[in-house]
C-alpha cells in the first residue's frame, strides 16, 4: 500500500512543476484567495445564486442616476437658493385679489377644495423662505429610476416661514393650503420669469393639496442640466418652529366643516378626516423623514440595494408611476424605504396592554445582503394584513398618537418611524390586496426557480403591468358618464372628485365581490405635470380599468348569502340590501335557512365564468350610476369563438340533441356498459375501454354534439359535421393470439365484427361498421377501427389494444442478430415496421397516457380546459393547428402556465391563471418569447415530485413553421397590451401564400365552425338543392382534411400547406425554398414544371421552373361542383 | 403557349389543357431506351413519360395518346429503386415456393399497380389449402407524387412516332372517367373503407383458416418437434433466442433475448468495490477541498461570462 501511495505522490509531483512553470494555467489552478473565497461563498449562500448575483450587480448601476453627471445640477440648485431667499415679500391681502394679480402674470393659484369665496376675512401673503433643502432620495442617494424614462425627481423643500401662519383655525377648511398653494404660485412666478427652465405644477394624484413646482431643463438654455436626466420638484414645508397645533390633526380629530349641513347622513357622526390631516402633516415632514432614513442607511450597508431592487420590482408591477399604475401609490416613495426601516428596525409595540404584542415582527437585522433584504420585504408584504394589523415602525420617541386612533380611523395603517404620518392612509385596500398578491407570485417563482435567469428577467426586467397577464378579468370602466354626487365632505377629504370616486368604487367592489377575489385593482395612468396657467387638472379622469385575480373556489359562486330573515331590521341587513339594491331578495334555500340573499342567474357555464364581472357591472350600475355601456369585459367575444354558430345550436336544439362535455362523458359511459353487456358473446373479456379523445377530457376547441342518423340528413351539407370520439378497447391477455402481425390485425378484424354485430341486435338504432384503411401500405400496422353511432347521434370509433404486437413489431424492427455485418441500411420490412411501432405506441401508449394526464390536469385547474381551447382556436385561425402543430403539443404547451417550471404547482398557487383569457395570454407570451431551439420541459405526467428525466421536449422541427408564425401574431399581441381583443383571431392574410385554393364551402360538413362562417351558405345550400342526392350520413366524413392530407403526400417535397382544419375553405400553400428557381431538367425531378423561356438567348440551356400545378382536375372539382 | 419549346434535352413537350382550368400541365416524352435489364419494355413501341399528372389512370392514358394508336399498357414507375427491387424479389419468391399456382380468384379490373394492397390477397394458393375470402377491392384513383413518370407501351412501333411529334397546340385531357374526381371520389372512398359487415367476417374467417393451414403445413415440413433440442450432424445444438412466452418457436435450445441482456441485469449483483479509499489519506482529503473551491471558482467564472455576454446585449435595462 505503502509503495503504491509513493509512485502516487511521485506521480503528482512532475504535474506541479509543469503548473509552477507555466503561468497562464498556474492563473488558472491557483487557488482562490480568502477575499475571493468570500465572495464567492457570499453569492452563492447570500444571494439566490451566484448568477443571481452577478445579475443584480449588471442591474444596479443602470437604474441610478450617475453620479459623474450631478455637477450641472449642483449648481443651478446654489443659483436658486440664492434667488429663492433673496426674494421680495408680499403685503397680506385678499386670496382672490392676491390670485388675481398673479394670474396677469399667467401663473394660477392652485386653491384645493374647497375654493375661498369673495366673503373670506383671512389673507395671504409671502416672504421669502426661511431655509431651503434638498430631501427625499435624492439626498439620501437612493433614488430609482421611472418608468417610460421619466425624469429622476430632486426633491427641494423650502421652508414657508413660520410668521405666515397662523394657529388653529388654519387647519380647518383648507386655509392651510390656501396660503401654501399662493406661496408656492408666487414662487413659480418667479422662477418662471427668471431662469430659463421649464415650470410646471405636478401633484400626486392631482391632489392639489399636494402640488409642487416642478422644474425641468431646457435644452440648450445657460442651466441646462438635461444630462443628469432629472427634475427639480419644490415642495413648500413648515419649519420646525411652525406655530400648528400638531395635536388636533391626531388620527381622530375633523377639521373639515361641512358647509351644508342638510348632508345628513355624513355631518352627523363626527367623521375624522384622515386624509387631510395627513396632508398637512407632510409639511412637517420632509426634513425628519430625511433624517431618519439616513439613519438607516448608515446603519445597514445593503440598504441602498435592497431598497433599489424593491422600487424596480414594484415599478415594474406598476406600484408608482406609470401608463398603467395601480391607484393609490402615486409618490409613495417614502413608503418604500420606510418598509426597508420596519424590517430593519423592528416594530413598535402598540402598548403595554396590545393583545398582539408577543406576535410583533423582530427586526430581521442589519447584517442581510441586498437580495436578502429584498426577499424579507416581499415576504413582509407577503403576509402583512393591512386591514386587521397596524403597523408602527419603531420609533426614538415612541408613539405620538396613540396607536389605537389609527385603525379605527383610517383605512390601512403604517406609521413611519417619526411616528408622525401613515404612509397608507389614502391607499385602499384593494390596492394593498394587489400588491400582496404579487408578492406573494414572487416570492413562489423565488421558491420553486431552477432557471434563475428567467426567474431574474420575470421578477426586474420584464414589464408585468400588461394587465391580460395579470388579471384573470379585465374590466374597462368608463368613468365620464359616471354619476358625480359624492358628499361634499368627501371631497374635501380626497382632495378631488376622482379620488373620493375612486375611493368609493374600490371600497364597493371590495364589499361586494368579497371572497370571490383574491385581489381586486384599480388601473389608470399616473398624474402629469400641467403648466403653472392651469389651475387644476382637468376634473375627470375618463377611463380605469379594473383587474381581478379570482379564488379558485369561490369565484363562480351563484348565490351571495347575507343575513338570515330574523335580522331584517338589523344594521347589516340594512348594508346588506344597501350596497346589492333591488338585486337582493328574501330566500328560503334548500336547507331550511331564509336569509336575504342575491342570486346570479347564469344559462351556460361560459356564463358561469362571468359572474364576477357581472358583479362589478351591477355595483358600478347601482351605486355610480355607470352606464352598462360603458362598462367592458374582454371575455365575451372570447367565448364567441369557441362556440357554435347560433343558428345551428338552436336547429340541434330543435331536433332534441343535447350537446356538452358532460352528455359526451355520459354517452361514454354509457356505451362502455352495453360493451360490457356483451361478455359472454366475445371470446374474451373486455378489460378496459380508455378514452383518448379531447372530447372527452374539456379540451376541443367547440363542445361536443350528437347529431343522429335522422337529424343528419335534415341538415344542410355544411351542418352536418359529427366528430369522432376514439376509444381504445383492451381485452383480457391470452395465449391463443397468433403470434403472427398479420394475424393479429385479421384477428381484430373479427373482433370488431362481432362486436358490431352484437351491439347492432343488443341496441336497436345503433350503427356499426368496421372502417379499414386501405390507404397504408403495410398489413402489420394497426389499421381497422370499428365505427358506432349511437341512437343519440354520439360517434366513436374503437381500437383493440394487443400488447402482443409491441414485441412482434420491436423484434422485427431491431436489426439482424448477428451483428457480423450490421446493415447500414435498413430493409424494407424493417422500415415498415418501425413505422408500424411508431404508430402503436403513439396510439395505445401515449395516448391514452396523454389523456389521463391532461384529464388530471382539467380537474385541477379551473382555467385550462378555456385555455386550450382558445388555443387551439387561434392556431388554428392560423391555419398551423393540426397541420403542424398537434391538438398534443397545444395541450402540453398550454398547461406551462399552470404546472410552472419544475413542480407542479399546488392548487392555490398564486401564478396559475383562473380564467382561460388570461390562461390565453399568458400561452400566447410564453410563444412570443420561446425559441425554439430550446427545448421545452413541461413536467406532465410525472405526479410525485420533480423529475429528472424532462417529460416533454418539444424539438426544433416540431415547432418550425410555429416560430415564424407565432413572430406573426406577436405584433397582433403587442396591438393589445392592454385589454386582448378578439378581431385577431381572422388576422391571417392570404396574399402570405404563394397559392390559395378555395374550397366550395357549401359541400364542406365541417363549415359551421369556420372562424367567420358565413350563414348564407348553408341556408342557401339547404334551399338550392334538396339533400344533395346522396342520403347516406357519414360521421367524421371530412374531405378538406382528406384533401389536405393528400396534397401534402403528394407534394411533399415541393410545397408546404397551410389549412385552418375547424372549417377552414381555403388551403394556403408556400414553395420550399429550394424548388422556386429555375433549374436544368431532369427527368426524375420530383416536381411538377414547365420549360422556361429565356427571351432573347437560345432556349438550349433546357431549363424550367417548378410550375404551380394547381391544374390537376383532381381538386378543381371540389370547388366546381 | 406559343413560347414553349418543342424539345427539352430530347423530350418532346406536349402542353395538356384542362377543360375547367386556365393552366396547363406539362408532359414530357421521349422513345424509351432500355439500358437496365431488370424491367424489360418493347423498344420501338414504350414512350417514356415524365411529368404525368397525379392523379392520372390507364383510361386516360390512353384515351390521351388514342390519336396515336392504341395503348396496349401503361406502367408507373415508382420512384423510389428497392422498393421495386423487392417487389421483384418478392415475386420470384413467390414462384418459388408455391409451384402449383391456382389462377387469382378475382382478376385484378386494369393494372396491379392500382391496388398493390389487394396482390396479397390475391396470392396464388395451394390447390388443397382454403380459399380466402377478398376485402371489395377499392376501384378508385391512386395518387401519385407530383412529377412521377410512367412507361406506355403502344401496340405497333407507328404510334410511338406519332406520339412524338410535338403537338402544335395543347391538347385536352381527356375527362370522362369511369373513376369519380373530386368529392365524389372523397364519398366513394369513405363509403369503400367501411365494407359490409359480412363480407368482413368472411374475409377475415378465411383467411385465418389459411393462415392456420399454413402453419400447420410449415410445422409438418419441420423435422422438430416443439421443445426438443435441435442437434446437427456434428453433434452441435442450435441455440436461439426465446420466443413468444419464452417458448422457442425455433426449436433449438433458448436463451436470454438480447435486449434483456442489454438492461445488464444479467450476471453478478454485486457492485465493484472501488479499489481505493477516496478520502482516505489528508493528502487526499486536501485534494478534494481543493477541487470544490477550484470548481466554485471555475462556475463563478462561468456565470460571470454568461452575465457579462448578456450585459452586451442590453439586457439589463428593465425599463
Amino acid at each position: 500500500m505503502a509503495s503504491d501511495l509513493k509512485r502516487k505522490r511521485e506521480d503528482q509531483l512532475p504535474d506541479d512543476d509543469e503548473v509552477e512553470l507555466d503561468a497562464e494555467t498556474a492563473k488558472k489552478h491557483k487557488l482562490p484567495t480568502g477575499e475571493e473565497l468570500r465572495t464567492l461563498k457570499d453569492a452563492a449562500g447570500l444571494y439566490q445564486s451566484s448568477s443571481f448575483k452577478l445579475q443584480i450587480d449588471a442591474l444596479l448601476p443602470n437604474v441610478r442616476p450617475k453620479e459623474s453627471r450631478k455637477a450641472p445640477l449642483d449648481q443651478f440648485l446654489f443659483i436658486l437658493r440664492s434667488h429663492l431667499l433673496s426674494l421680495p415679500p408680499i403685503k397680506p391681502q385678499h386670496p382672490l385679489v392676491a390670485a388675481r394679480t398673479l394670474s396677469e402674470s399667467g401663473v394660477a393659484v392652485p386653491f384645493a377644495l374647497p375654493h375661498p369665496a369673495q366673503e373670506t376675512k383671512w389673507t395671504v401673503a409671502f416672504e421669502p423662505p426661511s431655509n431651503m433643502h434638498v430631501v427625499g432620495s435624492w439626498a439620501n442617494k437612493i433614488s430609482v429610476k421611472k418608468k417610460d424614462g421619466k425624469y429622476f425627481g430632486l426633491d427641494l423643500s423650502i421652508e414657508m416661514p413660520a410668521v405666515l401662519s397662523v394657529p388653529r383655525e388654519r387647519l380647518l377648511d383648507a386655509r392651510y393650503f390656501h396660503k401654501r398653494s399662493y406661496y408656492l404660485a408666487v414662487v413659480a412666478q418667479s422662477i418662471s420669469t427668471s431662469f430659463e427652465v421649464d415650470v410646471f405644477y405636478g401633484a400626486a394624484l392631482n391632489d392639489p393639496r399636494q402640488t409642487f413646482i416642478v422644474l425641468r431643463p431646457r435644452k440648450g438654455a445657460s442651466h441646462d442640466f438635461s444630462k443628469t436626466h432629472a427634475e427639480i420638484h419644490i415642495i413648500p414645508a413648515l419649519s420646525s418652529s411652525h406655530p400648528i397645533p400638531l395635536h388636533r390633526l391626531s388620527p381622530c380629530h375633523s377639521n373639515v366643516r361641512v358647509q351644508p349641513p342638510t348632508d345628513a347622513l355624513l355631518s352627523i357622526t363626527n367623521s375624522s378626516t384622515p386624509i387631510y390631516n395627513t396632508a398637512i402633516l407632510i409639511s412637517t415632514f420632509p426634513k425628519i423623514s430625511l433624517l431618519s432614513t439616513n439613519t438607516l442607511i448608515q446603519s445597514s450597508p445593503t440598504f441602498r440595494d435592497g431598497h433599489t431592487l424593491l422600487r424596480v420590482w414594484a415599478n415594474q408591477r406598476g406600484y408608482g408611476e406609470g401608463a398603467l399604475c395601480i391607484h393609490g401609490f402615486e409618490g409613495k416613495g417614502l413608503w418604500w424605504a420606510s418598509v426597508l426601516g420596519l424590517l430593519l428596525d423592528g416594530e413598535e409595540p402598540v402598548s403595554a396592554v396590545g393583545k398582539g404584542n408577543a406576535s410583533k415582527k423582530r427586526s430581521v437585522g442589519k447584517g442581510l445582503s441586498s437580495y436578502q433584504l429584498f426577499r424579507a420585504s416581499l415576504d413582509f408584504l407577503a403576509k402583512q394584513d393591512f386591514e386587521n394589523a397596524p403597523a408602527f415602525v419603531k420609533s426614538a420617541n415612541g408613539h405620538r398618537y396613540s396607536p389605537e386612533e389609527y385603525p379605527s380611523n383610517h383605512s390601512a395603517v403604517f406609521v413611519d418611524a417619526t411616528s408622525t404620518i401613515n404612509h397608507l392612509v389614502d391607499v385602499p385596500f384593494t390596492s394593498l390586496d394587489m400588491l400582496r398578491y404579487d408578492a406573494q407570485k414572487t416570492l413562489e417563482q423565488l421558491n420553486d426557480s431552477t432557471g434563475t435567469d428567467d426567474v431574474f428577467a420575470d421578477i426586474f426586467l420584464r414589464d408585468q403591468t400588461h394587465l391580460s397577464k395579470r388579471c384573470d378579468a379585465v374590466i374597462r370602466v368608463d368613468l365620464s358618464r359616471a354619476s358625480k354626487y359624492r358628499s361634499t365632505f368627501e371631497f374635501v377629504e380626497h382632495g378631488t372628485s376622482d379620488n373620493a370616486l375612486l375611493a368609493a368604487i374600490s371600497r364597493i367592489l371590495r364589499r361586494g365581490l368579497g371572497d370571490r377575489v383574491r385581489a381586486l385593482a384599480i388601473f389608470h395612468p399616473s398624474s402629469n405635470v400641467r403648466s403653472i396657467s392651469e389651475m387644476s387638472r382637468p376634473p375627470r379622469m375618463s377611463v380605469i380599468h379594473i383587474g381581478l385575480i379570482y379564488s379558485p373556489e369561490d369565484a363562480f359562486r351563484l348565490v351571495d348569502h347575507g343575513p338570515a330573515a330574523g335580522e331584517q331590521d338589523t344594521e347589516v341587513a340594512k348594508e346588506f340590501r344597501q350596497l346589492w339594491g333591488p338585486k337582493s331578495e328574501l330566500r328560503r334555500f334548500k336547507d331550511g335557512r331564509i336569509t336575504e340573499s342575491v342570486v346570479w342567474e347564469v344559462k351556460t357555464s361560459d356564463e358561469r365564468a362571468h359572474i364576477p364581472a357581472f358583479i362589478v357591472r351591477h355595483l358600478l350600475h347601482l351605486h355610480f350610476g355607470v352606464p352598462i355601456a360603458d362598462i367592458k369585459t374582454i371575455a365575451t367575444p372570447f367565448d364567441v369563438k369557441l362556440r357554435l354558430p347560433d343558428h345551428l345550436a338552436s336547429l340541434l336544439q330543435h331536433v332534441g340533441a343535447t350537446g356538452g362535455f358532460k352528455a359526451a362523458l355520459t354517452a361514454f359511459d354509457g356505451l362502455v356498459k352495453n360493451l360490457k353487456a356483451l361478455d359472454e358473446k366475445l371470446p374474451l373479456a373486455l378489460l378496459n375501454v380508455s378514452p383518448v379523445a379531447e372530447y372527452l377530457r374539456y379540451t376541443s376547441t367547440f363542445t361536443p354534439v350528437p347529431i343522429s342518423l335522422s337529424s343528419s340528413l335534415a341538415l344542410p351539407t355544411p351542418l352536418r359535421y359529427l366528430p369522432q370520439i376514439p376509444i381504445i378497447l383492451e381485452f383480457e391477455k391470452s395465449s391463443k393470439w397468433p403470434d403472427d402481425l398479420r394475424a393479429i390485425q385479421k384477428i381484430k378484424l373479427a373482433f370488431f365484427e362481432t362486436i358490431a354485430s352484437t351491439l347492432m341486435t343488443a341496441s336497436p338504432g345503433l350503427r356499426a361498421a368496421v372502417h379499414i384503411v386501405h390507404s397504408c401500405d403495410s398489413d402489420i400496422q394497426d389499421h381497422a377501427s370499428l365505427e358506432i353511432l349511437t341512437p343519440e347521434g354520439w360517434a366513436f370509433s374503437a381500437r383493440i389494444w394487443h400488447d402482443r404486437e409491441a414485441v412482434l413489431l420491436e423484434r422485427l424492427a431491431s436489426p439482424a442478430q448477428t451483428p457480423v455485418t450490421p446493415s447500414p441500411q435498413p430493409s424494407k420490412d424493417q422500415r415498415m415496421a418501425r413505422r408500424a411501432l411508431d404508430v402503436y405506441t403513439r396510439r395505445f401508449i401515449h395516448a391514452p397516457r396523454h389523456h389521463r394526464a391532461i384529464a388530471t390536469l382539467v380537474h385541477r385547474y379551473i382555467a385550462y380546459p378555456g385555455t386550450v381551447r382558445l388555443v387551439k382556436r387561434w392556431l388554428a385561425s392560423h391555419w398551423l393547428l393540426g397541420v403542424h402543430v398537434s391538438e398534443e403539443v397545444v395541450e402540453i404547451i398550454c398547461a406551462r402556465p399552470f404546472v410552472g417550471n419544475g413542480v407542479a404547482l399546488p392548487d392555490t398557487a398564486a401564478n396559475a391563471p383562473r380564467s382561460k383569457e388570461r390562461g390565453f395570454a399568458l400561452v400566447i407570451e410564453f410563444l412570443k418569447e420561446w425559441k425554439p431551439e430550446n427545448p421545452l420541459f413541461v413536467p406532465l405526467y410525472e405526479d410525485n415530485g420533480p423529475s429528472i428525466e424532462p417529460s416533454v421536449v418539444l424539438q426544433e422541427n416540431d415547432v418550425d413553421p410555429l416560430s415564424v408564425k407565432v413572430r406573426v401574431a406577436i405584433q397582433w399581441f403587442g396591438l393589445v397590451l392592454i385589454i386582448v381583443t378578439c378581431s385577431d383571431f381572422s388576422l391571417m392574410r392570404i396574399d402570405d401564400y404563394d397559392i390559395v385554393i378555395d374550397l366550395d364551402p357549401t359541400v364542406l360538413p365541417r363549415y359551421h365552425q369556420n372562424i367567420d362562417a358565413d350563414e348564407l351558405v348553408w341556408s342557401k345550400s339547404g334551399v338550392g338543392r334538396p339533400t344533395d342526392g346522396d342520403a347516406v350520413s357519414r360521421p367524421g366524413f371530412d374531405p378538406a382534411r382528406i384533401l389536405l392530407d393528400d396534397l401534402q403526400s403528394t407534394y411533399s417535397d415541393t410545397l408546404k400547406f397551410f389549412f385552418d382544419i375547424y372549417g377552414g375553405h381555403r388551403i394556403g400553400a408556400i414553395w420550399l425554398l429550394n424548388v422556386s428557381r429555375t433549374r436544368p431538367f431532369r427527368a426524375l425531378g420530383g416536381f411538377s414544371s414547365i420549360p422556361a423561356t429565356e427571351g432573347g438567348k437560345s432556349n438550349e440551356k433546357d431549363k424550367e421552373t417548378p410550375f404551380c400545378s394547381i391544374d390537376s382536375p383532381y381538386w378543381t372539382r371540389l370547388n366546381d361542383t | 403557349m406559343s413560347t414553349l419549346p418543342k424539345l427539352i434535352s430530347g423530350f418532346t413537350v406536349i402542353p395538356v389543357a384542362y377543360s375547367y382550368a386556365r393552366s396547363t400541365h406539362i408532359l414530357y416524352a421521349r422513345a424509351h431506351l432500355s439500358k437496365s435489364q431488370d424491367v424489360v419494355y418493347p423498344e420501338k413501341r414504350t414512350l417514356f413519360l415524365v411529368n404525368i399528372p397525379v392523379d392520372a389512370t390507364d383510361r386516360e392514358i390512353s384515351l390521351f395518346f388514342k390519336s396515336s394508336g392504341t395503348v396496349e399498357r401503361v406502367v408507373y414507375n415508382r420512384d423510389s429503386r428497392d422498393e421495386a427491387e423487392a417487389e421483384a424479389e418478392e415475386e420470384e419468391e413467390e414462384a418459388e415456393a408455391d409451384i402449383e399456382t391456382s389462377p387469382p380468384l378475382s382478376p385484378s379490373p386494369s393494372s396491379q399497380d392500382l391496388q398493390p394492397r389487394s396482390k396479397r390477397k390475391q396470392r396464388p394458393t395451394e390447390s388443397a389449402s382454403p380459399s380466402v375470402v377478398p376485402l371489395p377491392p377499392i376501384s378508385l384513383r391512386t395518387l401519385r407524387n407530383t412529377g412521377s413518370i410512367a412507361h406506355v407501351i403502344f401496340l405497333d412501333t407507328s404510334s410511338l412516332e406519332k406520339a412524338l411529334v410535338p403537338p402544335t397546340k395543347p391538347r385536352p385531357w381527356p375527362s370522362s372517367s369511369e373513376e369519380p374526381q373530386g368529392l365524389a371520389h372523397y364519398a366513394a372512398l369513405y363509403d369503400a373503407q367501411r365494407p359490409p359487415l359480412d363480407v368482413v367476417k368472411a374475409h377475415a374467417d378465411t383467411w385465418m383458416e389459411r393462415f392456420e393451414f399454413d402453419l400447420a403445413k410449415t410445422k409438418q415440413k419441420l423435422a422438430y418437434r416443439k421443445g426438443e433440442a435441435i442437434v446437427d450432424d456434428d453433434g452441435f445444438t442450435l441455440v436461439t433466442r426465446g420466443g413468444a412466452y419464452g417458448q422457442t418457436l425455433g426449436g433449438g435450445v433458448g436463451v436470454a433475448s438480447k435486449a434483456f441482456e442489454k438492461t445488464s441485469r444479467t450476471g453478478s449483483k454485486k457492485k465493484k468495490e472501488p479499489k481505493e479509499k477516496e478520502t482516505f489519506y489528508a493528502f487526499q482529503k486536501a485534494e478534494k477541498q481543493r477541487k470544490a473551491l477550484l470548481d466554485l471558482k471555475k462556475n463563478f467564472e462561468a456565470d460571470k461570462a454568461r452575465i457579462d455576454k448578456m450585459k452586451e446585449s442590453r439586457r439589463f435595462k428593465p425599463y
